[in-house]
């Protein structure tokens, strides 16, 4: 199955960033976007454009992750151009188009394709375990306040890790009933209603007995609350302690003066 | 060493699961654990690494006992478990990963992680498949990297249920060969299984029936009992079964044979002193 967002590897100068230094940007780009303006959103869309490059993403492969989300977008955009008051621009019929609409709707499904983007430079320019361990890094001042990073981080490589089982059983149950019976396409809806429940049945049950084996094979490695240690280190580079300060130093400042 | 003293075992109240199990296991011993579906192979295997407690009685670990969670940890170090089904033990989104989960568990420095999780999947012959999502692996190499996951923790003893049930004949091959390997740099072998024909291995067999110890014994004098197995609703090796047909049919051939090459053997030489017998005449 092919995933838009999934990492490929390289060595490009975003690649070989501490993760931390990714996953803060991202968190202060979404910030900052929030508050941005239509003329502002052009910075915006050139910093993208820079992180991109520096990544060394070829723009094909950033652009194909907006496609799943593209049904969102232009619907975002519709209700925005035609639902916004103001001066209008074009009537059609009883519906009218605004100046006002427009903007706003550029603006904001503007703001959701660079948002969209970023967290793609990130998702495509690092790994899944470096991620995973970056986040378990960032949220250790929970474990201060009687939670666990750790089991978070434990909780998202489960998650990243059976997801391609999950849906290999899926594909497994979906070709045992069509083989039994129907093409979907020949059913009413409540055919299709009925199938899907059908399928999310036997799914639900695997799944159940799946975590119960899990938790039983994951206490006999010893995993238990507390603390532990992994096969890779993470290190912040001089050059991520660079960013990190300037991103928190553009980010105040944008705050304050957008 | 592994010592069960007067074990027993229920789920629910009104029903004995385990019923006064005593027995000891020594390091380094191949052990196979066979009984029909229900007799309790599962749950007596459970209880030496902790994932369940006794009723009654207890079981040690080198002298420690699993009634006290505060040993666990290191009893669960100590005898690795390998499940039947390989796709729900694995953790890690890459097979390097899912080696160091357990030496992680444990605390220990991330150098020493990399060296046993090298070490493991070197002798596993895993090592080229490092990077892999551990999904896209074979059967048979999904439970050797379970096999690595365990030899990463340092284990002395390594308890496996019926993990070849899923495999064909190939990687069953490769899996038990492993098994065989590891017993002799000195790795104790709990096996649980329902194919006879895998314990040519063994040192020693338990045999479970409605969960009691029906037999605890040499592979060789296990198997002699032919009908008394049969009964347990239990097939014996097709090796044995065979010269209990012999027997039966008056040849005077030796019990307690149970590879193919000791039973060929002896076959051809009885063949051989019957050609005798007939230039003889
Ligand atoms: N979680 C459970 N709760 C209640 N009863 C259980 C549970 N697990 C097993 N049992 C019962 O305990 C008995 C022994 O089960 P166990 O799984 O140990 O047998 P087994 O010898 O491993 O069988 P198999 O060869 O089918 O794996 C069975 O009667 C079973 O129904
Ligand atoms: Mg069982």
């Amino acid at each position: 199955m092919y995933n838009p967002y999934q990492y490929v590897p390289g060595s490009s100068l975003v690649h070989k960033l501490d993760p931390r230094t990714k996953i803060i940007t991202v968190i202060a780009f979404s910030l900052v976007i929030m508050q941005v303006k239509l003329i502002s959103l052009l910075a915006a869309a050139a910093f993208i454009v820079l992180c991109s490059q520096l990544s060394r993403i070829p723009a094909a492969r950033l652009l194909n992750t907006l496609r799943p989300v593209m049904p969102f977008f232009i619907f975002l955009f519709i209700i925005y151009i035609f639902f916004t008051a103001g001066t209008p621009l074009i009537s059609l019929g009883p519906v009218q188009i605004t100046s006002e609409g427009l903007a706003m709707g550029v603006l904001q499904v503007g703001k959701f394709i660079l948002l969209v983007l970023a967290a793609s430079v990130l998702t495509i320019s690092t790994s899944a375990t470096t991620l995973t361990m970056g986040l378990e890094r960032l949220l250790r001042p929970i474990n201060k306040l009687g939670g666990s990073s750790y089991d978070i981080a434990m909780m998202v490589t489960l998650a990243l890790r059976f997801l391609p089982t999950l849906l290999e059983e899926m594909n497994n149950i979906n070709e045992a009933q069509l083989s039994r019976n129907s093409n979907l396409s020949s059913l009413g809806l409540k055919g299709k209603i009925r199938s899907i429940v059908y399928l999310s049945l036997p799914l639900t049950l695997n799944f159940l007995r799946c975590c119960d084996e899990l938790a039983d094979a994951m206490e006999a490695r010893c995993y238990r609350h507390g603390v532990r240690t992994f096969l890779y280190e993470l290190h912040l580079t001089p050059m991520d302690y660079y960013l990190i300060i300037m991103v928190i130093i553009t980010t105040v400042l944008c705050l304050i003066y957008l | 060493m592994i010592s069960v003293r007067n074990l027993n075992f229920s789920y629910a109240d009104d029903q004995m699961i385990l019923q006064d199990i005593n027995l000891e296991i020594e390091d380094g011993q191949y052990v196979a654990v066979i009984g029909a579906n229900g007799s309790g192979k599962t749950t007596l295997i459970r209880h030496f690494n902790a994932l369940l407690r006794p009723a009654s009685g207890d079981v040690l670990v080198n002298g420690l006992s699993t009634r006290y969670v505060k040993s666990h940890p290191e009893i669960r170090r100590m005898i690795g478990m390998i499940f039947q089904n390989p796709d729900n033990q694995m953790v890690g989104m890459t097979v390097e990963e899912d080696v160091a989960f357990g030496p992680g568990n444990l605390g220990l420095s991330s150098a020493e992680i990399r060296k046993r999780v090298d070490e493991a999947l070197e002798k596993v012959g895993l090592s080229e498949y490092k990077t892999r999502p551990p999904h896209t692996l074979s059967g048979g190499q999904k439970q050797l990297l379970a096999i690595a996951g365990v030899l990463a923790m340092d284990s002395r003893f390594i308890v496996l249920d019926e993990p070849t049930s899923s495999l064909d004949p190939e990687s069953r091959f490769i899996v038990l060969e492993q098994l065989k390997q590891l017993n002799q740099e000195g790795i104790g072998i709990i096996h649980v299984t329902h194919n006879m024909d895998e314990l040519a291995n063994a040192h020693r067999v338990l045999v479970l029936e409605k969960g009691k110890l029906a037999a605890d014994g040499a592979p060789g004098d296990i198997f002699r009992r032919v009908e008394w197995l049969r009964d347990l609703g239990l097939a014996p090796p097709k090796i044995t079964e065979l010269i209990w047909y012999l027997r039966q049919k008056g040849f005077d051939i030796r019990e307690g044979l149970f590879s193919i090459q000791q039973a060929g053997d002896e076959i051809i030489s009885l063949m051989n002193a019957h050609r005798l017998k007939a230039v003889n005449m």
